[in-house]
């Protein structure tokens, strides 16, 4: 085995594989108010076996950057609650998983909104808000 | 009793206090349904370039908007009612323009060879009644259909099926993550891969032909063995297959050729998404993507995502909300075209909008036809009054204005 050497830097980048699903909780706070604290707890989060967390030393509560050619985004970590093998974490699918998925469809038109796959960094910003993936697009 | 509208199942058996003219309590449906029902916090507001205006001007510059266009597109559609969408593709047709709808990133892959009949299917009620084997495949019908199972799959005591899920019922999860609905499937739960989908349908016709499979031999042979002795089955198509196997999803079609008691059900979302694509199937032969320039050009390039990327110079979306749903990366084309905004909610799509149009909330304040997930058409009632035009009224207007 070689030398983590991801252990000595203050921040070590981890590989991530992530898929998305549905929360009947986000859906009801989606239709209530899509720009409310409600939906962006359950949408700016990424649930992760314990397995995954341990070896990439992170706590629920901690908050990490997810980032890959596409976007970056800044979400809260939370253990699973269900017995995962791990290697893929989960978000649920919202326009904080969107920040991170490709438009290129090859020309058919479907993107890979289940299939993504960033870099993960524990970091002590805040999560990124709506406001600010917004942000850059506003007129 | 009224219709919800939260999801394509249309749960027809629901009931509203009104106070107030505003719903205050619903009965029997889930927590997104009755968030659907009592209404959003953010009501849209008319305007024209990012300013309060008048609902005329809005229609006014609306079609002001499409009619400048060389290549317009009009997108949505999924959370619309049937009226409306057929005021649509006229409006499409009128203008020569592109037309698309949520399916198009959604299960429209499936509904399309539905409609071409290219897979068994039965209604619901169906299910319910005689269904004795459920496979809900890349579908967490409790978190997205969270009626699912307890009006029609898995827990009633259908005509043949009297002994309900205790007795009567397997249910099977074929799934990446143990949702809610794979908790359900106790015992019955097959965790695949992301993008195993592909590995396990060939494994699965191998050991259905009586061959081992290369992948997980004794498990496949295992769930072969349920499938086989199935009188009534069912196979929920969700997302997670969808998506998984997009790039090849004929494949599908001999799975369910070798399961000749089997039926396919589309696990539809958004109330009205299958309405949209029979009514354009209805017109053209094809369930989205198209544009309308003479005859009915369909084609990848007139998915939204395609579209937003390369040809469209205006954009016209009802009941949907792209910004939110589409990735991230294609979001800077949509807001550097005029956008168009018909919907009862703010959205983030109405954030960037150059003109607003609020409109009546379908099942709530306006009512209207609809096809739920089988197929079946469903009528949405009105519970209270409002001074929202409904989304047909405002099409309709545009169209007079153009
Ligand atoms: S399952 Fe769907 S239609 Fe039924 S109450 Fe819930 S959201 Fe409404």
């Amino acid at each position: 085995m070689g030398i983590d050497v991801g252990k000595y830097l203050k921040s070590p980048e981890y590989e991530i594989k992530i898929t998305t699903y549905r929360d009947i909780f986000q859906a009801e706070a989606l239709e209530c108010d899509r720009f409310g604290a409600e939906y962006m707890k359950h949408s700016a989060c990424l649930v992760m076996s314990k397995n995954d967390m341990v070896k990439m030393g992170l706590k629920t509560g901690n908050r990490v950057k997810l980032a890959n050619n596409y976007g970056s985004v800044v979400v809260e970590v939370r253990e699973s609650k269900r017995d995962e093998p791990g290697g893929i974490a989960f978000m649920v699918n919202s326009p904080w998983s969107n920040a991170l998925v490709s438009d290129e469809t090859g020309g058919k038109g479907i993107p890979e909104f289940k299939n993504i796959t960033a870099r993960i960094s524990l970091v002590k910003d805040e999560a990124t808000t709506l406001e600010s993936l917004m942000g850059s697009f506003r007129k | 009793m009224v219709t919800c509208p939260g999801c394509a199942l249309l749960c027809d058996d629901i009931e509203v206090v009104v106070e107030n003219n505003r719903i205050k309590e619903t009965r029997n449906t889930c927590r997104r349904g009755a968030a659907r029902m009592k209404g959003c916090v953010n009501r849209l507001a008319p305007s024209v370039a990012q300013k309060p205006d008048d609902i005329e001007n809005a229609i006014k510059k609306a079609a002001a908007i499409l009619q400048n266009a060389k290549s317009p597109m009009l997108f949505g559609w999924s959370n619309s009612t049937c009226e409306a969408q057929l005021e649509g593709i006229q409006l499409a047709k009128k203008m020569s323009a592109i037309m698309d709808d949520t399916s198009s990133f959604c299960q429209g892959l499936l509904i399309e060879r539905i409609l071409q009949k290219k897979f068994r299917t039965c209604t619901l009620d169906d299910i319910r009644n005689k269904a004795d084997v459920l496979v809900y495949w890349g579908s967490d019908a409790q978190d997205s259909q969270p009626r699912h199972l307890s009006r029609f799959s898995y827990f009633p005591r259908g005509e043949l099926r009297q002994r309900g899920y205790e007795e009567d019922r397997i249910a099977i999860a074929i799934d990446v993550r143990e949702s809610n609905t794979a908790k359900i499937c106790k015992g019955h739960f097959y965790r695949i891969p992301p993008k195993g989908d592909r590995e396990f349908i060939l494994a699965l016709m191998d050991a259905l032909s009586g061959k081992v499979p290369a992948y997980e031999p004794k498990k496949m042979l295992e769930l072969a063995a349920i499938l086989k002795k199935a009188e009534f089955g069912a196979i929920f198509v969700g997302l997670g297959l969808t998506y998984s196997i997009k790039d090849d999803f004929d494949i599908l079609i001999p799975l369910a050729d070798k399961l000749p008691n089997f039926n396919i059900m589309p696990m539809v979302g958004h109330y009205n998404m299958r309405g949209f694509n029979e009514a354009l199937f209805k017109e053209t032969g094809f369930v989205n993507r198209v544009k309308f320039d003479g005859k009915a050009i369909h084609d990848s390039r007139y998915s939204i995502v395609e579209a937003l990327r390369k040809s469209i110079d205006a954009l016209l979306v009802v009941g949907s909300d792209p910004l939110s749903s589409l990735p991230r990366s294609v979001i800077p084309h949509l807001a550097n075209i005029p956008v168009i905004c018909i919907d009862p909610c703010v959205t983030l799509t109405s954030k960037i909008a150059a003109v607003t149009i609020p409109c009546a909330v379908s099942g709530v304040e306006t009512g209207g036809s609809t096809v739920r997930m089988d197929g079946k058409r469903v009528e949405l009632s009105k519970c209270i009054e409002s001074n929202y035009l409904n989304d047909k009224e405002i099409l309709a207007r545009l169209m007079e204005a153009l």
